[in-house]
């Protein structure tokens, strides 16, 4: 305890050498931290980036550098074109951009940067996992792994045979592939993110972008592979008939139904796992705020902010697995309404309805 | 606001990225997990039921056999019985044979006896008799001895066998 505060105290100390060069400004560590880079911090040094590769597509075509060239705002010549990152004034702010006739244009960016490095480290992980579980299976077909591939087997065997088994049915075996990779996937990103240090430490799921592709990919399952019952109650409820004709308010509300379920899921991932990042970042800080007022408050808040970071970060690990859970529950609950025949309509409503008060519980 | 506008490049390496994870797993990865999970989970099942059979067809098993075994043990004790029964009646026939057995030696010895009983009588008669002969002719010798009596005798005779007198 006495080491933790003597450590914000020095901190403090720190900060007050640095606070000649820079005040701390809590919202821009905040964003830099949530938010994508070219490069990927080195761990233990604020000055150094790995540098990453940059791709883009700008106006001549293709061009491919590393984000070393781009360190601190430098502007990078690349053939006939001027690479600079956007500063704190530019609209393209912390963004790739090109300098064409001393304007700032933004190319088509498909640089490696740093989600995107997490993104691959993540693939390779779950899917290094997943075809090393199948080889052993391959060889031993009746056999349960033990330890480590014995722990992924149970999680499989809880999201397979808890979620998709029940709810989709004879069904199951369709769509488990897609559920179950997205199960994995989700939760594999949620706790490499929680690493502090490379090769954690992006907020990937934390990422509009990520969330909303995985989405699409389960509006794209539910709406491609529905059945005629599906699209009946979509433009052809069964609901007095002055909500359809002439006015078809019914079928409006339904197909709009069909665009805020997977916005639901997208948003729900999203803002679940970035507050969760900002929140222990937020108590991080604190620290500092509070030493560049005083030592001793420094030194308390240290104390204080690193249980409620501990804290903070445990429950992160459980929000990690829900949020995984939640995503492949509310995906196999949308696929599952969209392939439920006339007759099981009532029984699928109860499931939907249990599914949706877990959420609501868990959320 | 950032935070909320998808990055094109995020948008499209993760179409990508996960596009192939998803098709590698979905080719080599699930279809072997997912039908080991679910044929050892049928396999557990059917080992469970085997097993409740098995315990079923024992406990029928040893009810049969314990049912075998009062079925035995009845038997047992009939056969028991009936040897007990046959024992008291050959044990009765042998003795009223033996009793005719010994009824027979005893009425033979009884005959013997009573023979042996007469020889003996006749036996002793005889000797009785030599005795008295030998007896007899002793005193009749010591009586010879003297002429008198001697003359007397023959006098006697003489009478007797004189048929004129």
């Amino acid at each position: 305890m006495l080491a933790v505060v003597s450590l914000g105290a020095s901190a403090s100390v720190q900060v007050e050498a640095d606070s000649a060069e820079a005040r701390i400004n809590p919202k821009e560590i905040i964003f830099e931290h949530l938010l994508d880079g070219y490069g990927w911090e080195v761990p233990f040094d604020h000055h150094h980036r790995m540098p990453l590769p940059v791709i883009c597509y700008a106006s001549d075509g293709f061009h491919c550098f590393s984000s070393s060239h781009l360190d601190h705002g430098a502007v990078y010549k690349d053939g006939d074109c001027t690479f600079t990152i956007g500063g704190p004034e530019s609209k393209y702010k912390d963004k790739l951009v090109e300098i064409v006739d001393g304007k700032e244009v933004r190319p088509w960016d498909i640089s490696i940067t740093k989600n995107v490095c997490a993104l691959f480290i993540c693939i390779l992980l779950v899917g290094g996992i997943m075809l090393w579980l199948a080889a052993y299976l391959r060889k031993h077909p009746f056999k349960a792994p033990r330890k480590g591939l014995g722990a992924v087997e149970v999680v499989v065997t809880f999201v397979y045979d808890g979620v998709v088994k029940p709810i989709l049915g004879p069904q199951a075996r369709r769509f488990a592939p897609y559920l179950m990779t997205v199960f994995f996937f989700i939760l594999v990103m949620n706790l490499l993110g929680l690493v502090v240090i490379f090769p954690g430490g992006a907020n990937l799921t934390g990422n509009i972008a990520v969330t909303l592709v995985l989405s699409i990919c389960t509006f794209v399952a539910t709406n491609f592979f529905a059945n005629k019952h599906y699209w009946k109650e979509i433009f052809w409820p069964d609901v007095p008939w002055w909500l359809k004709v002439p006015l078809p308010i019914m079928p409006v509300i339904e197909i709009f139904g069909m665009f805020t379920k997977p916005a639901a899921l997208t948003v729900r991932l999203f803002a679940n796992m970035m507050g969760g990042h900002m929140i222990v970042i937020t108590l991080t800080l604190l620290i500092f705020i509070f030493s560049a007022i005083s030592p001793v408050a420094g030194g308390a808040t240290t104390v204080v902010s690193l249980i409620f970071s501990i804290f903070m970060l445990l429950i992160d690990v459980l929000v990690s697995f829900i949020q995984a859970y939640v995503f492949t529950m509310l995906s196999t609950i949308f696929i599952g309404l969209a392939q439920e025949q006339e007759h099981e309509k009532e029984e699928a409503a109860d499931k939907h309805n249990i599914g949706k008060e877990i959420v609501d519980t868990l959320v | 606001m950032e935070l909320f506008t998808p990055d094109f490049g995020l948008v499209f390496w993760m179409f990508i990225a996960f596009g192939i994870l998803f098709l590698v797993l979905w080719k080599f990865a699930w279809p072997v997990i997912l039908r080991s999970v679910d044929s050892r989970a049928d396999l557990i099942d059917k080992g469970v039921e085997y097993a409740q059979d098995a315990k079923a067809q024992l406990d029928n098993a040893r009810s049969e056999a314990e049912s075998y075994l009062n079925e035995a043990r009845r038997q047992q004790a009939d056969i028991l019985r009936e040897a007990d029964k046959m024992k008291t009646q050959i044990i009765e026939q042998a003795r009223s044979a033996a009793q005719v057995e010994a009824q027979k030696v005893m009425d033979n010895a009884k005959l013997q006896i009573a023979q042996q009983q007469k020889e003996a009588q006749q036996q002793f008669r005889n000797q009785v008799s030599e005795f008295a002969l030998d007896i007899a002719g002793k005193i009749v010798h010591n009586q010879m001895q003297q002429d008198a009596a001697q003359k007397k005798l023959v006098d006697s005779l003489l009478d007797q066998i004189d048929p004129a007198k």
